[in-house]
């Protein structure tokens, strides 16, 4: 199996050739400034995206719709307690990690005892959220604590602290899916729940494990995207619910489920925004943009699938 | 402190409003009742919106002027969702339904049922084209120009500029980018050497510019729509390149960063927006319709312009994290409506 075969490398291939192409703009200059700017905005879409791309992973009908309203709720709540108070940022953490971990599980409950279909328990119980994080700060914007803001935006050995976060994440999930236990459950659940039902899979759990890890990801996510951006707003993740699902599917995840692709996902998060940056480098206006940023899109997810076929 | 603040806004909304009463000897709206239809909350501009028509209009009520003065949001900022609200506030009975739309032109056949009920309708900031509705309208294009005359009077030798962008599609951003883009051409010494969309949100504004600074030259001035000032701000900053001349939008975040950035080192900038308070110029508008007076239908609201001078009086009075706001009186309604005839 070459390089080639993997569904992963062309996103990865799209995010380098929209690199060059700003590069061969400015003919060189900015080389830096720009993968560092990609990473660090390309993390956040990574770490949502890794967290969508478990439950994508769970197979059809199945997808957080949630997203956005967790990262606002998170951080409207981590950035209350804060208070711009030095010292407060593990509480934050702590806060926004609670966030997520009951938002999971409630997404789960509606879906489990109620028997809703996914996409309706969390699109239904994200209008909760939201209004709940209306409804606690009315839209405020706090400042995060200072250390935390310069860690948010501070840098390790070159790269963007929120990039080392977002690599150590992606590690960890690859090694749960492809060296743990749970990870082929996940699998098995997604390509065929029935069979792995049979064949003594704790099915449920499985669901609900990873309904509240793409929680807990999202609220980790609005955490740390709130804190670099200078404090949380109501509409702060509105972008993350298509890219959560973009960026899935354009790492080659499949949509269908049961077959998921970490390096993927940090090749569409760069590409995602790479190609937004080059398409406003060469000035494009915002329809030319939007409609070749879908064929960009599109193009990568054929190139993606039929590879696949064939190998 | 809080309580004797409130104490004296509503010792002076009252005072406005006997005032009113003794100088309007036409009929009395005391046992009329406004709704107000909004399409969308989630936004601290929207917020304050909410809270200024929860507090004048709470204050309307308690006066005596009006029965009610209910507040509505809709979920989801969709047009046929607003225009079902539309149909409920008729069937309950409103006499004057005050609106933000959610689009100029979708919702003109509930407004047109309103008003064939007898509603009075109301529009304001995001306001509807039909006829029968009046029209609380903020000169988008003349805020753009205005940017751009500021920064010739800044920067006479002119340079490159930066446009950001608000939501793309969008009736405002339209509006203002057409009046910049006016302002540019009366003022050739400027070029717009870029533009980006920034979704009037600081983190999708910074995300917008950190992508493209890189591919743009030296940058001497920001045109902005407000909200994303301090998003471009911070993405200069991590760029390591100069701060240019931002045009900010009256956040309080902006501000707060502007009056920093001027004690460090003198930076010296405008603020232009429009205040969430035109809530309540709309409320006082609607009222006096009510009441019978002569309305024109269209009725222009200014900006709320912090400068220099004024950046500390502002930044005391606007909340952390808010926008900064002004409260219209009924004495301001009838001015603006005067001005109008």
């Amino acid at each position: 199996m070459t390089v080639l075969t993997k569904p992963w490398i062309w996103s990865c291939v799209a995010a380098a050739v929209a690199y060059a192409l700003i590069l061969g703009l400015t003919s060189g200059r900015g080389a830096g400034e720009l993968a560092y700017a990609a990473l660090s905005f390309g993390a956040f879409a990574a770490i949502v995206g890794l967290g969508q791309m478990l439950v994508i992973t769970l197979g059809p009908g199945n997808v957080d719709l949630s997203v956005p309203a967790t990262m606002t709720l998170a951080a409207t709540l981590a950035l209350k307690a804060m208070g711009t108070d030095p010292g407060t940022a593990m509480l934050g953490l702590v806060i926004a990690l609670f966030v997520g971990f009951g938002v999971g599980i409630a997404n789960y409950a509606l879906i489990y005892f109620l028997r809703l279909p996914p996409i309706i328990a969390t699109l239904a119980a994200s209008l909760v959220y939201q209004s709940l994080a209306i409804w606690s700060n009315r839209g405020l914007r706090i400042k995060p604590p200072s250390g935390l803001a310069d860690f948010a935006t501070g840098r390790f050995l070159g790269l963007p602290n929120v990039a080392w976060v977002g690599l150590f994440l992606a590690i960890v999930v690859w090694v749960v899916l492809e060296r743990s236990v749970w990870g082929r459950w996940l699998l098995a659940t997604g390509q065929n729940m029935r069979a792995a039902r049979l064949a003594g899979v704790p099915v449920e759990l499985v669901r609900a494990l990873t309904y509240i890890s793409v929680a807990v990801f999202s609220a980790l996510t609005g955490y740390l995207l709130a804190s670099f951006s200078g404090g949380a707003a109501l509409n702060m993740g509105a972008e993350y619910l298509l890219m959560s699902i973009a960026v899935v599917v354009v790492g080659g995840s499949s949509i269908a489920g049961g077959n998921s692709n970490v390096p993927g996902v940090w090749g569409a998060a760069l590409f995602m925004f790479l190609v937004v940056s080059m398409l406003n480098s060469y000035g494009a206006g915002a329809g030319v943009r939007n409609v070749l940023t879908g064929t960009i899109i599109i193009g990568i997810v054929i190139a993606a699938s039929t590879r696949r076929v064939r190998a | 402190m809080m309580i004797s603040k409130m104490l004296l806004g509503a010792a002076s909304v009252a005072m406005v409003a006997g005032l009113a009463q003794a100088e309007s000897h036409m009929a009395d709206t005391s046992g009329k009742r406004i709704a107000l239809s909004n399409n969308y909350a989630g936004n601290s501009w929207r917020q304050a919106m909410l809270q200024t028509w929860e507090e004048v209009g709470g204050q309307a009520v308690a006066d005596g002027v009006l029965a009610a003065a209910d507040a509505y949001t809709t979920s989801e900022n969709q047009a046929t969702e607003q225009a079902a609200q539309i149909q409920n506030m008729i069937l309950q009975g409103y006499d004057a339904i005050v609106m933000n739309a959610a689009s100029p032109t979708a919702l003109n056949g509930a407004v047109k049922e309103a008003c064939d009920a007898g509603v009075t309708v109301v529009s304001f900031d995001g306001i509807v084209t039909e006829p029968c509705a009046w029209r609380i309208a903020v000169d988008f294009a003349a805020m753009g120009r205005e940017e751009v005359d500021y920064l010739a009077t800044r920067l006479p030798d002119g340079g490159n500029l930066l446009e950001i962008r608000g939501l793309a599609g969008v009736f405002v951003d339209d509006e203002i980018s057409k009046g910049i883009h006016e302002g540019v051409a009366e003022h050739d010494q400027f070029e717009i050497v870029g533009s980006v969309h920034g979704d009037w949100a600081q983190d999708v504004a910074q995300k917008a510019v950190a992508g493209v600074l890189p591919s743009l030259p030296e940058i001497v001035g920001v045109v902005t729509q407000g909200g994303d000032g301090y998003g471009a701000a911070q993405a200069f900053k991590a760029a390591g390149r100069p701060t240019p001349l931002i045009v900010l939008g009256n956040r309080q975040d902006e501000l707060q960063w502007w009056a920093e950035q001027r004690a460090a080192n003198n930076y010296e900038t405008l603020s232009l927006s429009i205040a969430p308070g035109v809530a309540s110029l709309a409320l006082w508008v609607a009222q006096q319709v009510l009441a019978g007076n002569e309305v024109p239908k269209d009725l222009t609201v200014p900006f709320l312009k912090i400068t220099q001078d004024t950046l500390d009086e502002s930044l005391a009075s606007t909340p952390e994290g808010s926008v900064a706001n002004v409260t219209y009186t009924l004495g301001d309604a009838k001015q603006v409506i005067a001005d109008a005839q």
